[in-house]
């Protein structure tokens, strides 16, 4: 054993690497990532600048040159967008709907899920039956009414994912939390008197996070899809400002004429963003699950 | 054992010999499902299109909306334009073996404004006829409280159901405020069912089976010249892709509405044959012009912009209508100069198609006090018309570029309308079929200053009112003689260019994709009348 090893962090880290599999998702997420942060450095064209682009470029094959001597490296759109810079700003729109949902969503779930576990009786009948209710309708679904009340627009499409996603962090965290709050130290903290807020997110919430971490991943990459999904059915982002799932459906329309890269090109940019990280994913619940370690 | 054989020969013979007969049946791809088989349910274009099967009009419209005589062999007005009188066809026959005379046309006024739940009355077609009696068995008189050039459009609009076979048998007496003698009138599942789907054109009422199909068979009587189809079948499929794939499949034979982009390779393809004409609907931006502020445009310190008609010559100068039809249309269109496509009825050939120019609209915006120009919320249905969120697009890129940040919000159309016909947009995108009364139908339904009364400026829903046109228009709706009639039109129709009133961007093409060899007449209404679809390249 090296100190170096010592904090919880060094040792996951250490157990991380050992999977070359997690390691080259691991990697192809950051570089993903760090395209999307960059898309005005990294993406030759501003797809959203309706001043950059011109119908005169529309559905030009990929390798193609516009009329002024643009370089369209896998094609355009109807609307003359480059195919490279749109997908690389679409993934942008597509992590960044998807992490701040989720990461709201998981607040809103750990919170109502201590709560409901700690205090039990009334309170957690009512926030568990909410949560039941939620979840037994499909998602898509749920995200598809909330969006035809909501209106259209990034924002309208975050606050739906939330909606849509902090109940399964809830029944996660209460589930967590009943077995924790049963063990000696939560006993010990409640001797001393301490007030439940600090017994609550002192003691308990850092204990219940290793399975939320784990849905967490998992549910990055589920809102990456609802959003694409929600796109591709044309409730969720403006049609000037579009994501993967849009990009992917103005594509749809040219499946049969056979210009294939509209579609393509976007859809292999969300399956490997998807398959990177539910391999990152799977590998941290390996990691964190206690059962598993040996 | 020999029975058997002979048996099997015959069951062989017959399957040879029944071919032929199946070949006589021709299925047809609808793009979207009549609501109905009742021909005065609702006025909707596949309703519209369905009923001209089974359901004939007093008069007729050819395919580019000319009027023709149909159920009245001919017509005359009074020297005062306030009379019609139509003669009917002798001899047509109702498909129950009934004679067509003029109490089934009386009948059909009658049941007009009375049919139970429909959602789209006809009841315009007939609002404008003050009194519709019979003198005799065949003859029709009208009277109009104003001389009324459209009657005949109006007329060509609904067709004639059959008094018997709606459970009336006696005289029928037309009274605008309701027929004494009617208790009751059949709603749609009559004729849904079969029952009372009579009529006198050419194809006679077999089955309907909501969402599947619409068959329907060669009626024997009919007065005019017998279809080339013995029976024929209407499919509703609403999806683009699977309707072309039914086609290729061979599950269809004729499809309406072959998506745009797959026309390239629908026309390589020497198993399909695809007809296109000129439609008369017309696609336009229409402006708010009512007051200040107007949604969705900012950077004018509250005021609107497009009361400007400097701001409106700069958009309509900023839009490029031919690389529109070029690039989103795929051709499928034709730039337009005005309000009706050339072909039609009161069009002026002296106004000639914008030339765009950029360096103009903005040399127009700055001089209207917009030099940085302002941004501006376009909005558009997402499917109602070909293409119409692209081109939306397409014309955002173009305004943008102008100096006229453009934002497009698309939605569904039922969405669109109910926002449009609450004035949420200060720029929108739609489209207007012009019915046979070419221009004047654009003009009072679009740019006349809305007034309920006389039934003017039911979708001039940008508020535009212009007194001068209103007066143009209103004398061009009073007169009754061909000639100057079409005159006042021309003139409204260069008053509507010149105060860019509103702007009409390109007239759709329609194109239809038919199995090889059969061909069919490319209507102007869009509507696929199937007893057109005939053999032939």
């Amino acid at each position: 054993m090296t100190a170096r090893a010592d904090t919880p962090l060094a040792r996951f880290a250490g157990d991380f690497v050992k999977s070359p599999t997690a390691v080259a998702a691991g990697i192809g997420l950051i570089v993903i990532a760090l395209a999307a942060i960059f898309a005005g450095t990294v993406a030759p064209q501003n797809p959203y600048d309706l001043a950059q682009i011109t119908i005169l470029d529309g559905t030009l094959p990929p390798g193609s040159e516009g009329f002024d001597g643009f370089h369209y490296l896998l094609g355009s759109d109807e609307q003359g967008r480059d195919m490279y810079s749109a997908m690389i700003y679409g993934l942008r729109i597509s992590l960044f709907v998807s992490f701040v949902a989720v990461g709201f969503a998981v607040m809103v779930g750990l919170v109502l899920g201590l709560l409901a576990a700690w205090r039990g009786g009334w309170v957690d009948g009512l926030i568990m039956r909410i949560v039941d209710i939620q979840l037994s309708f499909p998602a898509l679904l749920v995200a598809l009414l909330l969006l035809a009340a909501l209106g259209k627009g990034v924002d309208k499409v975050i606050l739906a994912l939330i909606l849509v996603q902090w109940a399964y962090f809830a029944r996660t965290v209460r589930g967590a939390a009943l077995v924790e709050i049963r063990k000696d130290y939560v006993t010990a903290a409640r001797s001393l008197a301490l007030p439940g807020w600090r017994i609550l997110f002192g003691h308990l919430l850092p204990n219940v996070l290793p399975p939320v971490i784990v849905i967490a991943t998992v549910q990055v990459a589920n809102a990456i899809a609802i959003e694409a999904s929600l796109s591709f059915l044309g409730v969720g982002v403006p049609i000037t400002e579009p994501s993967l799932g849009l990009l992917i459906a103005n594509g749809f329309d040219y499946l049969l004429s056979g210009r294939y890269w509209i579609s393509f090109y976007p859809g292999v940019a969300l399956l490997v963003t998807l398959v990177c990280i539910n391999v990152v994913g799977d590998h941290v619940r390996d990691i964190l699950n206690p059962r598993l370690s040996r | 054992m020999k029975n058997l054989s002979t048996a099997a020969v015959a069951l062989a013979l017959g399957s040879v010999v029944a071919l032929p007969a199946a070949a006589q049946t021709l299925t047809a791809g609808f793009a979207s499902e009549p609501s109905s088989v009742d021909p005065l349910y609702h006025n909707l274009g596949p309703n519209n299109a369905t009923r001209k099967h089974m359901f004939e009009a007093l008069v007729g419209e050819d395919e580019n909306l000319g009027i023709v005589p149909m159920l009245a062999e001919s017509w005359t007005t009074s020297d005062d334009g306030l009379t019609w009188t139509f003669k009917l066809r002798e001899g047509v026959k109702f498909h129950d073996g009934g004679d067509f005379t003029s109490r089934d046309f009386l009948y059909t006024a009658c049941r007009i404004p009375n049919v139970p739940n429909s959602p789209s009355s006809m009841a315009g077609f007939i609002k404008s006829a003050q009194t519709i009696t019979a003198p005799d068995a065949m003859t029709i008189e009208v009277t109009t409280a104003a001389p009324y050039p459209l009657l005949l459009t109006d007329f060509a609009s609904f067709g004639v159901v059959s008094a018997s076979a709606n459970g009336h048998d006696g005289p029928v007496e037309y009274l605008a405020e309701g027929c004494p003698g009617i208790d009751g009138y059949l709603d749609s599942n009559a004729y849904n069912d079969g029952t009372a789907a009579i009529g006198t054109g050419p194809y006679k009422f077999v089955e309907y089976v909501p969402g599947e199909r619409i068959a329907m068979e060669r009626f024997d009587g009919y007065w005019g010249d017998a279809p080339h189809w013995q029976s024929i079948v209407i499919r509703p499929i609403t999806n683009d892709g699977a309707r072309v794939a039914a086609l290729l499949a061979g599950d269809v034979d004729v499809i309406e509405k072959p998506p745009v982009q797959d026309l390239e390779r629908l026309r390589a393809d020497e198993n399909i044959n695809v007809v296109q004409g000129a439609s008369s609907r017309v696609i336009y931006l229409h402006f708010d012009h009512a007051g200040d502020p107007t949604p969705g445009v900012e950077g004018t310190d509250g005021k609107n912009p497009m009361q400007d008609v400097r701001v409106r010559r700069a958009i309509s100068l900023a839009i490029d209508r031919g690389l529109i039809v070029d690039r989103i249309m795929g051709g499928l269109a034709v730039p337009a100069r005005q309000l009706v496509p050339d072909f039609m009825r009161g069009t002026d050939p002296e106004i000639a198609l914008e030339t765009p120019d950029l360096d103009e609209a903005k040399r127009l915006l700055a001089e209207a006090g917009y030099p940085d120009g302002f941004k501006l919320v376009l909005g558009t249905p997402n499917d109602r018309y070909i293409n119409d969120a692209k081109i939306a697009q397409a014309v955002a890129q173009m305004l943008t570029r102008a100096g006229i940040e453009t934002e497009v919000d698309a939605m569904t159309a039922s969405v669109f309308f109910s926002r449009r016909n609450n004035y949420e947009f200060s720029l929108y995108l739609a489209g207007w079929g012009a019915s046979g009364a070419g221009m004047a139908s654009p003009l009072r339904a679009l740019v006349a200053s809305q007034n309920k009364d006389k039934g003017l400026g039911g979708t001039n829903r940008g508020r535009y009112s212009n007194p001068d046109l209103d007066a143009v228009i209103e004398e061009a709706l009073a007169t009754v003689e061909p000639e100057a009639h079409d005159a006042l039109l021309r003139k409204a129709s260069r008053i509507v260019v010149d105060d860019v009133g509103i702007l009409p961007l390109h007239f759709e093409v329609t194109p239809w994709a038919l199995r090889a060899g059969l061909t069919m007449d490319a209507r102007a209404d869009q509507h696929t009348v199937l007893t057109s679809v005939r053999p032939g390249e």
